[in-house]
């Protein structure tokens, strides 16, 4: 009298549906260097903690009898599961069946996805690969009749972009509403050499606008490592899985809980001499940021989003004292380290990542402004550095700023609000004014130049003269700075600063006041 | 026949290769001094130096090419 026999039917539609594109596909998936899509979310989440969600939902081929004779599962699978132990959603599209496209799919499962993201208020995880759900034309066929496009589950998934961590992977070919999903997210990256992005694929590209690309040309790392559409690159599938697990480890599961605090194995109270020599005192020659970074935070905690994007800003996630923190730095060696176009959009979106999930930012500066000339200003430059600005001044998590050396001009003044607290530090390298002395001193005593005898003699005095009044300790003096540290107190102040922080934090829990966009 | 190009505006300091030279992917070729430094610019690829494109003090806009290579 029980039920035994349907739960019988149960697991053999579930064995069937565990042959998702059939061994043919599977082998042709593989022998490209992919993880078929069970594969991925078995090495990307802690063992056995994949509870699956829609596992028999798919298409049934029946006989006359009614007996289900062949079946297709649905291209794409969701469920929750663990990551280090925390629970998060997982969706993932089969690129074995269809492509992933949508003539494969089942109606419902990719909103199932989101929703529980949402309502379980855990992280989403996308795994794309195929279309990630588009259309396709052989769709069209079967229906009989065309339709007006709706990107599936979309209001759940710009809501989820103030509600929890949304993490994707670039897992294969991926076009149109799979290069979608894939960056509507704060976090994402794509594999080098099997995966590519594009709106549309070369036919189409072809077909369009004449353009001739293969999909590596059109899509490939080397395109988007650098284009702002994807965060980082990976090697390999599992280094992808190994990025998004370290990201999320930054990050609390929603906006209501706070970033999860670690224990620490590194010295709150370390002081690195280096520090001391770390910027050169020849005010034109760079230095490597990421050699200086471990000497302040967290000496592994050090997890870089974007380099190749606006590379004159470095943004990132670190921990001080096992404590999450997001943190700018400048790399001199791109532009001098001043705000392009790029790098601002980035600052901008980093900023808004910080205030969605409380992230008390540490803003270590050396900035020239923004960076100058035609090609800066085709791209309208001063417009994103202001967006980058105002996010600086919107955001409401606390924020450090550590001056490294140079402030200047509008852009240097952006860097932090000014009308707060503006609690910052300068090292005994700091360099800061409106506009730099050089260049300045021609324009400012152009006449006396012009009439001095002396012409070079008087240039050099003049700079001498500059020389002097441009100390930061004159400009401590008259408390235009607040404090000039050794910069070998820099882990130590940072390490305190972030308890007070951490204090501040439950109070400013919950949603902010508008969804950070994509 | 490839080529090295800047990665931002600036005017040629130093050219620190020569024509005939044989350079290394990463090998720093020129530096450019952009928003008062001086900012090394290194090859994307290897390869020999075929010619030299611009001259000490010339301005190079971001993206342009300054060396050729095979």
């Amino acid at each position: 009298m029980s039920w035994k026999r349907e739960l019988e039917e149960l697991e053999r539609r579930k064995e069937l549906a565990r042959q998702m594109g059939g061994f043919e596909r599977i082998e042709r998936h593989r022998s490209k260097g992919k993880y078929t899509v069970r594969e991925r979310i078995d090495r990307l989440l802690d063992e056995n903690t994949f509870h699956e969600a829609g596992a028999i939902a798919g298409r049934g081929v029946y006989d006359e009898d009614g007996q289900l004779v062949d079946f297709t599962p649905g291209n794409f699978l969701t469920g929750t599961g663990r990551v280090n132990g925390r629970k998060v959603v997982v969706g993932a599209d089969d690129f074995t069946v269809r492509g992933g496209a949508s003539d494969g799919a089942v109606r419902g499962k990719q909103e199932y996805a989101e929703r529980m993201a949402h309502d379980l208020q855990l992280p989403m995880i996308r795994l794309v690969d195929g279309t990630g759900g588009g259309g396709s034309v052989k769709q069209l066929e079967e229906m009989g009749h065309t339709y007006v496009p709706v990107n599936p589950a979309w209001d759940y998934v710009v809501k989820n972009m103030g509600t929890v961590p949304v993490v994707s992977a670039c897992l294969g070919s991926v076009a149109g509403l799979g290069a979608a999903r894939v960056t509507a997210s704060h976090f994402s990256v794509m594999v080098a050499e099997t995966a590519q992005l594009f709106v549309a694929g070369p036919p189409v590209v072809k077909y369009g606008v004449g353009e001739d690309l293969t999909k590596e040309q059109l899509g490939g790392v080397k395109v988007h490592r650098s284009s702002g559409a994807i965060d980082n690159v990976a090697s390999s599938e599992d280094e992808a899985f190994e990025q998004m697990k370290a990201f999320l480890s930054y990050l609390p599961p929603n906006v209501w809980e706070l970033p999860p605090v670690q224990k620490s194995n590194d010295d709150r109270y370390r002081k690195e001499e280096r520090l001391l020599e770390a910027i050169p005192r020849n005010r034109r020659r760079p230095y490597k940021i990421r050699e200086i970074l471990p000497l302040i935070f967290d000496q592994t905690s050090i997890f870089e989003i974007g380099r190749y994007y606006g590379g004159g800003t470095v943004t990132g996630l670190a921990r001080l004292d096992g404590h999450p923190v997001g943190f700018l730095a400048p790399d001199p060696f791109v532009g001098g380290g001043g705000l392009t176009a790029e790098s601002c959009e980035k600052i901008e979106r980093f900023v808004d990542l910080c205030e969605t999930f409380h992230l008390p930012i540490v803003n270590l500066v050396d900035q020239p402004g923004m960076a100058i000339g035609l090609g800066a200003e085709k791209k309208g430059t001063i417009r994103k550095g202001v967006r980058a600005i105002a996010a600086i001044y919107q955001a409401t998590v606390p924020m450090i700023e550590i001056i490294l050396r140079r402030v200047f001009g509008v852009g240097g003044a952006g860097m932090s609000n000014g009308h707060g607290l503006n609690l910052r530090y300068a090292w005994p390298s700091g360099d800061w004014g409106s506009l730099p002395i050089e260049g300045g001193i021609q324009v400012a005593y152009r006449r006396q130049l012009e009439e001095s005898e002396n012409p070079q003699q008087l240039l050099e005095e003049l700079t001498a003269k500059m020389e002097q009044i441009r100390s930061p300790l004159l400009t401590a003096e008259a408390f235009g700075i607040e404090e000039i540290i050794d910069p070998r107190e820099t882990r130590p102040l940072l390490c305190e600063w972030v308890d007070d922080a951490y204090r501040l934090l439950p109070q400013q829990l919950g949603r902010t006041s508008h969804t950070m966009r994509p | 026949m490839k080529t090295i190009s800047t990665n931002m505006a600036g005017n040629v300091w130093k050219i620190n290769v020569a024509v005939g030279e044989e350079v290394d992917e990463g090998q720093e070729v020129i530096i450019l001094e952009s928003m008062k430094m001086e900012i090394p610019i290194e090859a994307q690829e290897g390869g020999t130096i075929t010619s030299i494109l611009i001259n000490e003090g010339d301005f190079v806009d971001e993206g342009e090419a300054i060396i050729e290579l095979e």
